[in-house]
């Protein structure tokens, strides 16, 4: 299934050096220190601070909710029949099976067409036997595995980079601070910059959180053209009660990141009440939709052909999101999961 | 021993569990009904306290991990979230003495120096800053880090450990102020001299007879776990929790 076209910002205009490349704490300041833009729907203004202030803009009452899911070190190599190695990323963990990318080990990671009826071995213990490809999103192999993997998964993977991450840097700085159970392919990265400190003293002024867990999948298939066409999986959500009946209550929600509007959006009935909710999303959100169950949003940027923007658009209207865009360029805001943040109230 | 169930329904991750000490814990928090979390490096010698520990009613999972190792460390998380969804009560017991018999500071090897460091302390902090989050979410904790009359005195010959569980005491002390407030109690505990494979490691000429039993000891880890005593956050020392608990025997 194919999303409808995204804001046309030219992905050229984004200069290479805002891919934040590190990590805040390792560019020497803290990771609630990263910058802030808050842009204010009402009165359409757009204002520049650092996130850590963030509760100047934040009400008593208002709700934060995060997704706690931990990111998996989700590059994991294994070798081929042949005796060669590929490095598989599991986009989609089902019992017995995985529906994982096969990339080269090394950079570029380019894509590696296996060969159905192989088998790929992962460990000692555990085997991949593939199935073939997956019909609607053809990149991705279907994987028969014969154990759940976690533990190979922590033991043998390694988080994935993207290009503009040229440091092996640790898996520990891909963690939120309120991570808990394992699962996300890549760090759910809008609530990086919250540090213990910050939610403490947020919840002392009366914001407090709630938590959900949304296990994400890829962000790239590694293959330009194939990302454009915005290709949809499912993902695995936990909406649990407490989550829900917070939700409900709140004056105002605020979800950190899109996996979090995904997750109670997908868990929202038609009259906007969140029910507890464990199960598979594929739900695309994009401009023009109702949102039901959020009111604001942090988040931060993304490459602008990112279908990200999609879903900010049922936030913003294209003139003030292109004018958010535009500033952050205009001010060097650092872009992807290392990068700066944005509120969008 | 007569108390049970004041771990009923609580979760409780135990490094160093397979022998001394962790062992003692081990079967005295399954005794209370705690679900328990085991990890140590040798897998034979763990799957014996886990099955002793199912024996008294206990959900158990072991972990063979390497706490030198900072994937491991990662890869304990992972495992016993995904199996219990939280931890409620974590006691950093794993350490390393380096080599015996002990030698001096002045002649202790850098790298040898470097691994008790990782062990007793990068280990523990790692476990800690992991498991933190949820704790303080939950507002509910309890961190139980194991030291030593060696973190506050120097004795000849303890140099490494002696600097490690000085450290520890220390990432206690901070982080009991950081965290008053927030629900999630820190304390470091002596537990004295204990008849264990460790102290005979360190110090063959003691009379086994004149040390203390660690299944008596981890009484008091139990006392603290349970909130039986409630003390300020920091250190302590268990001969003094165990004289403000109530008498775990009948």
């Amino acid at each position: 299934m194919l999303s409808p076209p995204v804001l046309d910002i030219a992905p050229q205009k984004l200069p290479a050096e805002l891919r934040a490349s590190r990590p805040a704490e390792l560019r020497g300041i803290r990771r609630d220190h990263v910058r802030l833009m808050v842009v204010d729907r009402a009165s359409r203004t757009i204002s520049h601070t650092r996130f850590d202030q963030i509760g100047e803009h934040l009400r008593p009452d208002d709700l934060l909710v995060v997704n706690t899911s931990r990111t998996l070190p989700a590059a994991v190599p294994a070798t081929r029949a042949d005796g060669s190695i590929v490095q598989l990323r599991a986009c989609v963990r089902r019992p017995g099976q995985w529906d994982a990318l096969s990339v080269q080990p090394e950079a570029p990671h380019a894509n590696v067409a296996l060969n159905p009826g192989e088998e790929l071995r992962i460990s000692a213990r555990m085997t991949a036997r593939v199935l073939g490809r997956r019909p609607d999103i053809p990149l991705l192999w279907r994987l028969a595995v014969s154990r759940d993997g976690l533990e190979e998964i922590e033991t043998l993977g390694e988080p994935i980079r993207y290009s503009y991450v040229p440091d092996p840097i640790p898996l520990d700085f891909y963690q939120n601070v309120y991570a808990g159970r394992a699962g996300s392919a890549e760090m759910p990265s809008a609530g990086r910059p919250f540090s213990r400190q910050l939610l403490a003293s947020l919840r002392a002024s009366g914001v407090e959180t709630a938590e959900i867990l949304l296990h994400t999948g890829l962000s790239s298939f590694q293959d330009d053209a194939f990302d454009a066409e915005h290709h949809l999986y499912e993902e695995w959500f936990e909406v649990d009660d407490p989550a829900a009946a917070a939700v409900n209550r709140a004056p105002r929600v605020i979800a950190v990141g899109t996996t979090a509007v995904r997750a109670l959006e997908t868990a929202a009935g038609a009259d906007g009440r969140v029910r507890p909710m464990h199960d598979w999303t594929s739900l695309a959100i994009h401009g023009g939709q109702t949102i039901r169950a959020v009111d604001a949003l942090i988040t931060g940027l993304h490459e602008p052909t990112a279908s990200h923007l999609d879903l900010l658009r049922a936030f913003v209207d294209e003139p003030l999101l292109r004018q958010a865009y535009d500033e952050a360029i205009e001010r060097r805001y650092l872009w992807h999961e290392f990068g700066d943040s944005m509120l969008l109230l | 021993m007569t108390t049970n169930g004041k771990l009923t329904g609580r979760v409780a991750l135990i490094t160093g569990a397979s022998r001394g000490l962790g062992r003692a814990m081990a079967l005295a928090f399954a005794r209370e009904g705690a679900d328990l979390v085991l990890c140590a490096r040798g897998e034979d010698e763990l799957k014996q306290v886990a099955a002793e520990a199912r024996e008294r009613g206990s959900n158990v999972l072991t972990v063979a991990a390497d706490m030198a190792l900072t994937r491991d460390v990662e890869r304990l998380v992972v495992l016993a979230l995904e199996r219990f969804d939280r931890v409620d009560i974590l006691v950093n017991n794993a350490s390393q003495l380096g080599p015996t018999p002990l030698p001096y500071l002045i002649d202790y090897p850098p790298h040898v120096f470097s691994d008790v460091m990782k062990v007793n302390v990068m280990a523990p902090f790692h476990l800690i800053w992991s498991l933190l989050g949820g704790m303080i979410q939950r507002r509910d904790g309890v961190i139980i880090n194991v030291s030593s009359d060696v973190a506050v005195n120097g004795y000849p010959g303890w140099g490494a450990y002696s600097v490690s569980k000085a450290a520890l005491d220390g990432l206690t002390r901070t982080w009991a102020t950081e965290l008053t407030g927030t629900g999630v109690k820190i304390y470091a505990v002596d537990p004295t001299d204990m008849n264990t494979d460790m102290h005979r490691a360190a110090v063959p000429e003691d009379d086994p007879a004149s040390l203390a039993d660690p299944a008596d000891i981890a009484e008091a880890f139990v006392a603290l776990a349970t909130g039986v005593v409630d003390p300020a956050l920091g250190r302590l020392e268990a001969t003094q929790l165990l004289k403000h608990a109530e008498p775990a025997g009948a």
